[in-house]
């Protein structure tokens, strides 16, 4: 959802030259001073939008059916965005921009494609159309009150419907592997476990495992300079040594950058350890492969209230008060059984947690 | 209209966490459908051509590219992408441009 698919780059290169073209044409018509600026606005983002649709033709080429929707939708949009002194403008507009909203997320719904950032865009510049589209213009007689209720109600619903629908196929159908897990980016690495691979991971979870274990008394951890982040009603919390994130130690089993710790009733039980890398960006050394590998967590909404997460919204947006950002890429080692996602996981498996926290 | 939708949105997607423990996260979540609110009527008082709306949406579309500018220069890991460029910066930026109108038109 946050990526570029790289067949639809073209589409957003297309609808960024339409814009100075959209403006130049709209300038060199007489006829602009008859409408009001919301049918202006409303005309340019159709052409931006119908010139992404076309732009998207060269790389769909061998999908017939995409291709001529998108041709079809495309064309229509750059008619309707030269006629908007036409009569029937404003309803022919806002069925067309309903309908290509609407099919595309019945589209995506159905699986035939993954939403992307060129995708989304679109969809805002629609949204956004159909909100100037449906503006009741001065000295218009009739019908005020139905675009008046259709700006404040049908807008607000289809926005929320888009970016719920558009949300939930991207976490229960991710783009790509490296994204399988919502909000972190995993590292590229071979798909079939080689047996060195599998030793190395071996050992390092032998070695990780065996340096952190007096860190099951959490008083040392916190003598060593470990603190714990984040709200404590959580099932576990990372405690962080920031010297050590400082220090910037690539994946040492003797120094690593996290520890993780169930809060149980008994008080903090140690779940595992996290290394973490100093840039965003820079994945660690991946000895075990597909076992080892890496994550990143991006697009998500921080706030230093209570050090607390949430994911960025397909439009990009956080909460008041939290911030977007993306962490280095980390590794965790659990050394308590994660029968879910094995020792390297992204995440401990809750009910381990729950269990522990049962003992 | 559209900012206070995208708000809306935000507050909403703040509550699901809310719900799996993050207390702040609900505090967050409320704070953001208000602005989400605030927006709206704002929307509305320029609708109506009201001067003192049209000052807070000045106010509040400054602070949000402002504040948006900043997190996109600063290397915290910010998405860049098209789509928070354009609900970041383009969207406050166009709705100053679209208010830019004479004093006199505003009561």
């Amino acid at each position: 959802m946050f990526n570029i698919a790289t067949d639809h780059a073209i589409g957003l290169y297309a609808g960024l030259l339409a814009l100075p073209l959209a403006l130049i044409a709209i300038r060199l018509r007489p006829a602009r001073r008859l409408v009001p600026g919301t049918v202006l606005g409303a005309s340019v983002l159709m052409a931006m939008s119908g010139a992404i649709h076309l732009g998207l033709i060269t790389t769909h080429r061998d999908e017939p059916i995409t291709a001529l929707l998108f041709l079809l939708n495309g064309v229509a949009y750059i008619l309707l965005s030269l006629a908007f002194t036409w009569r029937w403008w404003r309803s022919a507009s806002a069925s067309l921009l309903a309908a290509t909203l609407l099919g595309y997320l019945v589209y995506i719904a159905a699986g035939f494609d993954s939403p992307d950032q060129v995708a989304v865009a679109t969809k805002l510049l629609e949204l956004t159309a159909l909100g100037l589209v449906l503006v009741p213009v001065r000295g218009e007689l009739g019908r005020r009150m139905w675009r008046w209720a259709s700006l404040a109600v049908a807008l607000p619903l289809l926005t929320l419907v888009t970016g719920s629908t558009v949300w939930i196929v991207d976490l229960a159908r991710p783009a790509d592997a490296q994204h399988a897990h919502a909000g972190a980016l995993l590292q590229a690495t071979n798909e079939v476990v080689t047996p060195e691979q599998e030793a190395a991971a071996a050992q390092l979870y032998a070695e990780t495992k065996a340096a952190i274990l007096p860190y099951q008394d959490s008083r040392k951890a916190f003598a060593d300079g470990y603190r714990p982040g984040g709200p404590s009603n959580m099932p576990s919390s990372h405690w962080m040594n920031q010297a050590y994130v400082d220090a910037g130690y690539v994946m040492d089993p003797h120094r690593p950058q996290g520890l993780v710790y169930a809060n149980t009733k008994h008080g903090p039980v140690l779940l595992g350890a996290m290394f973490q890398m100093k840039r965003i960006g820079q994945f660690g050394p991946d000895p075990g492969g597909p076992l080892t590998a890496w994550h990143q967590h991006e697009n998500i909404c921080f706030t230093p209230f209570g050090f607390e997460f949430s994911l960025m919204t397909p439009f990009a947006n956080c909460p008041l008060g939290s911030i977007d950002i993306s962490a280095p890429p980390m590794l965790h080692v659990w050394i308590v059984d994660n029968p879910k996602g094995g020792p390297f996981a992204v995440d401990i498996d809750e009910g381990v947690v729950k269990s522990i926290d049962r003992l | 209209m559209m900012q206070s939708m995208l708000w809306a949105i935000a507050g909403l997607s703040a509550i699901p966490f809310a719900l799996a423990g993050e207390v702040f996260m609900l505090g967050l979540g409320l704070a953001s459908l208000l602005l989400a609110l605030a927006t709206c009527l704002l929307a509305i008082g320029v609708l109506w051509r009201r001067s003192r709306a049209r000052r807070w949406v000045f106010a509040l579309e400054i602070t949000c590219f402002v504040g948006s500018l900043l997190l996109l220069l600063v290397p915290i890991g910010a998405n860049h992408g098209p789509v928070s460029l354009m609900t970041n910066l383009a969207l406050p930026i166009a709705v100053v441009l679209l208010l830019r109108k004479p004093r006199e038109a505003y009561s």
